[in-house]
Formats: C-alpha cells, structure tokens, sequence
C-alpha cells in the first residue's frame, strides 16, 4: 500500500513537473514569436526631423517618413546610410545593427539635421 | 556660421546656386523693362540700358545653371529627379536658354546696325519672365522661402 502511494506519487509529481515544463515551453515559443520586431518612425515636417534625437535598440529599424509638402532627404553624417529623394508620403528605412551614435541631415536642405542613438 | 567667413560662404554646400539665381532674375527683369520703354519711347538711352542688363543677366545666368547641376550632381549624387526639383531643373535651363536667346536678339541687332529689332521680342522676353518666375517660385519652395506647411 505505502508502495503504491510513494509510486502514485511520483506520477503525479512527474505529471505535473511534464506538465509545467510543457506549459512554460509554451508560453516561451509564444512569446518568442509575439514578440515584435522593434521599428521606430522619424516624421519629417516643416523642416524638421521629428523627433531630432532617438535613442533605440540595436537591431532596431528606424523609418523615416516625409509627410513635408517638399521633397527632403535623409543622409548619414558618417555616410552610413542614405536615402533617396523622399516626396511627399515616401518613406525611407533603415536597420541599426550596431550600437552608436548616427547623425544625420538633409542634402536638399542641410540645415534640417536629427540623430539616432543605437544602444 | 559667421556672415562675414568669406572662405566658410563660398564652401558652404548648395549655397552658392541660392545666392547666385537673385543676380540673372533681377537683370533679366529689369532689361525687359527698359526694353519694353525703349520701344515706347524710342529713346535709345533705355536700349543702351537694356542691352547692358540682358548682357549681365546672360553672363550671370552661367554660373547658376552649373553650379545648378553641381547641386544636383554632387548633393543628390545625379539621381533621377521627379515632381518639383524635376520640374526646377527643366524650368530652369529653358529659362536660361530664353535669357540667351532675347541678349542673341540684341546682340545681332547691334551687330547689324541697319537690322530693327524684331517686335517679337518682347514676346519671348514676357515669356521669359513669365517661366524665371514660375522656375524662382519653386526654387524658393524647395528651400522653404516660399512657405512650409
């Protein structure tokens, strides 16, 4: 009897130890795949990079969109990256895959300059 | 940068074509005038005035069409342009070959001393006019003199 219930209980903790296991793999896989990619947007209007300064995550994508009525590029300061010319509603994107600082500026209009900070 | 950094001006991107367009536009306009009133007026001071403006607005007009297409080579590397710097560009050299064009008028006229010239002139000189204003309208667009949203 005392043997049968030491055995039953070893199945139960077995059970439930398979079980918790499964459940917690689950919910990682979950996570895992709900887990968005990180992205930010930069809106250019009126002149101005909006916001001037971001400070995001590596590996993060950065997308710059003109809602300006006037054409406007983005150009990397260090020649990182460089956008076409974006008219109004075009957008540019692009991946940070190293931590640092990255200014940059318009080529049209070199007076509009921002700047994302990758961490 | 400091207003007096002559050195700082003169390399500083893009500026010189800004700065460089007021020097044609304002000739060309006021050659027009003197032009139109040297036909009214028949008064050959007005002529020798206005031949002397389109004179100095096709000079001028040289180094704003290149350093025009430097901008466009250097500060947007040559790249296929489209709505207004497409429409900047086109509107531009064909304002440039208008100016070209009405100072050949006057030149050949002056060359020729019998030769009138021609009335219709002033035709294309309104012409002219009317597209360096239209060109100036979107240059100023572009570099936000002529109103952001």
């Amino acid at each position: 009897m005392r043997r049968s219930v030491f055995i039953a209980s070893l199945m139960a903790t077995a059970v439930m130890g398979l079980s918790g296991f499964v459940a917690e793999h689950k919910s990682f896989a979950a996570s895992a795949q709900e887990k968005p990619a990180s992205t930010a947007e930069v809106k250019i209007d009126n002149f101005v990079f909006g916001p001037a300064a971001i400070t995001v995550p590596v590996g993060t994508t950065v997308t710059w969109i003109n809602r300006d009525d006037i054409p406007h590029t983005v150009v990397s300061t260090e020649k990182v990256f460089k956008s076409k010319v974006l008219d109004t509603d075009e957008k540019f994107s692009y991946t940070f895959t190293k931590a640092g600082e990255y200014p940059y500026f318009c080529s049209i209009h070199p007076k509009m300059t921002g700047k994302v900070v990758v961490q | 940068m400091n207003p007096f950094d002559i050195r700082a001006a003169l390399l500083a991107k893009h500026a010189q074509h800004v700065v460089l367009i007021h020097f044609p536009i304002a000739l060309f306009i006021a050659g027009v005038i003197l032009d139109f009133l040297a036909q009214k007026t028949k008064k050959r001071a007005f002529a020798e005035a206005a031949y002397y403006n389109l004179l100095g607005a096709a000079i001028s007009a040289v180094p704003v069409v290149v350093t025009g297409l430097l901008a466009w080579q250097f500060q947007l590397e040559g790249q296929k342009l489209k709505g207004i710097l497409l429409l900047h560009l086109v509107f531009g050299c064909t304002s440039a070959i208008l100016i070209w064009i009405a100072w050949g008028l006057h030149v050949r006229a002056r060359r020729r001393l019998a030769e009138k010239l021609p009335v219709f002139r002033l035709g294309l000189e309104t012409l002219a006019v009317a597209i360096i204003a239209f060109t100036g309208h979107l240059g100023g667009f572009l570099t936000g003199v002529n109103g952001s949203s």
